[in-house]
């Protein structure tokens, strides 16, 4: 890792900056429009989790490289109340309901690798890459 | 990729085409991509970039803000992309649960089979149809050592899953019946006590249970809040109710239930049914118990298996072919 | 099909006006609804169905378990208003012997 910045996210004016620092670094490393619009909407969506579910929290951008090719990696992380059950919020169609938005299964499917970790009390943390293609 | 490649060769001619002149052939090509995109399982947003790209190339001297109100309506097309993602991988869900259903239908279907006796001197005919594809219906027959036959008919208040894993429990309630006690009022009073004590408190089941004797030729049987079924006299050519009271099995753990006895004469016919039967729905209304008459009458002469089959096309057609319930028909016919 | 169900509580005396069909669609609505004021004590529940276009076997079960939900907390429970229809569903089923659903003369709703 050579490059890691943050975000705490702590009211939604946050979530834009979220956003645009991880538009900022997918346009360095080189990602299309495309790719750059479902990073920042992954983004969007951990952050905004973080802002509606535990109040506060933060979302680190960093740039990764791994045998030869290179990534944008989002960790997202707070200390709220935790999720029960996590197969149950990684259901299709569990959180889209409710117009919540893309949830955790969203997020999955616009990144490439996507890992969810997490206690009940004590918080969550989500590592999601993206590399390019 | 050269999926990819072909498409925006194909997109590239479709856009000048129609940019040179608004015709509706090349607005039917665009038609014609979109069917291949969503073969190709190609998202909204990735349709709005490829659109940019191929404008900026094609029309250089477009103006700036033309593409950044795409990069706009790409963003927003982005929630849209996961919708569409996340519906693919439902439809691949709702696949899997299907053909789950399926072969639980079919366990269904082996464990619930029934035969029908060959009773001297009777004619049986019996379809039961599911609404959807598990039963919530269930008849099924006995002979005991003394060549009675008992004929049980069920229905569980409820469709689909809930109600044919329910009646899979009746099943083997009944199969553990002790051998001697096949008396119809004993039978639904044993049932009952099982209902009672291991369903859920909203969930009921209707059951009709008699008891052939072909000895001296006597129907004794007794209702647990099921539909009346049919008692064709032959000698008068009339239908009448096979009126017998009593209560739902599963609501009050000690009910006792009456039994009837009715002597079956040559030519005779004992017509049992469930509601899914008399319940069905037409553009008229519902179907009146007295239609069902009529469409026995017409079938009459036929063999019991043939008057079930046919009633049952019929009521069938009458609904469009779409069942709202259940539907289960019995014919016992005593021969002349 | 839709159903819409009209509750007005008084004092321990709950009267019910359902209107539309009850199916396996609508009946879960009206379990939802219903059955958390069946479980209150010494309850008197009337459920008014002269409004009720279609009720299958589905509805019954709504009502046999709210029945029996009333009788175990000491309550009262009255269905009114059936047609012959309802009424003769009532009958074949034995659920006329256990239930009032006799009572309009006496103080059912308008």
């Amino acid at each position: 890792m050579e490059f890691q910045s943050c975000v705490k996210i702590i009211n939604e004016w946050d979530i834009v900056a979220a956003r645009q620092l991880g538009r900022n670094v997918a346009k360095e490393l080189g990602f299309g429009t495309v790719d750059q619009a479902r990073i920042t909407t992954a983004i969007s969506e951990l952050a905004r989790n973080i802002y509606l579910y535990a109040g506060q929290g933060n979302v680190y951008i960093d740039k990764v490289y791994d045998a030869g090719k290179s990534g944008l990696k989002i960790v997202a992380t707070d200390e709220g109340p935790g999720i029960q059950d996590i197969r149950k919020v990684m259901e299709d169609g569990y959180t889209t309901s409710g117009g919540l938005g893309a949830g955790l299964p969203g997020v999955k499917r616009l990144m490439d690798d996507f890992d969810i970790d997490s206690t009940p009390g004590k918080g969550t943390e989500i590592l999601a890459t993206k590399w390019i293609r | 990729m050269e999926i990819r490649e072909n498409m925006e060769e194909r997109y590239r001619e479709a856009l000048s085409t129609y940019l040179k002149d608004q015709t509706e052939q090349a607005l039917y090509s665009g038609q014609k991509i979109s069917r291949k995109t969503i073969e190709d399982k190609i998202s909204p947003e990735e349709i709005i970039s490829l659109h940019k790209s191929i404008l900026m190339e094609i029309c250089p001297d477009t103006t700036d803000k033309v593409f950044h109100s795409l990069d706009f309506l790409l963003e927003v097309m982005m929630g849209y992309g996961i919708a569409y993602r996340e519906l693919q991988s439902l439809r691949h869900q709702q696949q899997e649960l299907k053909s789950e259903i399926e072969i639980a239908a079919n366990v269904q279907h082996t464990l619930l089979d029934t035969d029908i006796p060959d009773v001297d001197g009777l004619e049986i005919g019996a379809i039961s149809v599911p609404a959807k594809q598990m039963n919530g219906d269930y008849y099924h027959f006995v002979q005991d050592e003394n060549e009675c036959m008992g004929i049980g008919i069920a229905d569980v208040i409820g469709k689909g899953i809930p109600a044919a894993l329910c009646m899979s429990m009746i099943k083997y309630a009944m199969d553990s019946l002790p051998e001697h006690r096949h008396a119809p009022s004993s039978v639904l009073e044993n049932l009952n006590r099982v209902v009672e004590h291991n369903v859920d408190p909203s969930m009921f089941i209707t059951m009709f249970y008699g008891l052939y004797n072909p000895h001296n030729h006597v129907f004794s049987y007794a209702s647990a809040g099921h539909e009346p079924g049919f008692y064709y006299e032959a000698a008068t050519g009339e239908f009448k109710d096979m009126d017998a009271k009593g209560l739902l099995l599963g609501v009050e753990k000690k009910t006792k239930y009456k039994q009837y006895e009715k002597s079956v004469e040559p030519g005779d016919m004992i017509i049992l049914l469930s509601d899914g039967v008399t319940e069905c729905r037409t553009d008229e209304g519902f179907i009146e118990r007295e239609t069902l008459i009529e469409y026995i009458q017409k079938n009459i002469h036929l063999k019991a298996q043939e008057i079930v089959n046919n009633i049952y096309k019929q009521l069938e057609k009458l609904q469009h072919f779409q069942l709202r319930d259940d539907f289960t028909l019995i014919l016992i016919k005593r021969n002349v | 099909m839709n159903i819409t169900i009209d509750v007005q509580d008084i004092n321990s005396r709950v009267e019910i006006q359902v209107k539309g069909e009850i199916d396996a669609y609508t009946a879960p609505k009206l379990r939802e609804t219903l059955f958390p004021l069946s479980e209150q004590e010494n309850i008197s529940m009337v459920v008014d169905l002269s409004d009720v276009s279609y009720m299958d076997s589905t509805g019954l079960g709504v009502f046999v378990g709210l029945f029996k939900s009333v009788r175990s907390h000491n309550g009262e429970f009255r269905l009114v208003g059936l047609s012959e229809r309802l009424r003769r569903l009532f009958d074949i089923t034995g659920l006329a012997e256990i239930i009032d659903i006799n009572s309009d003369a006496e103080g059912g709703l308008k």
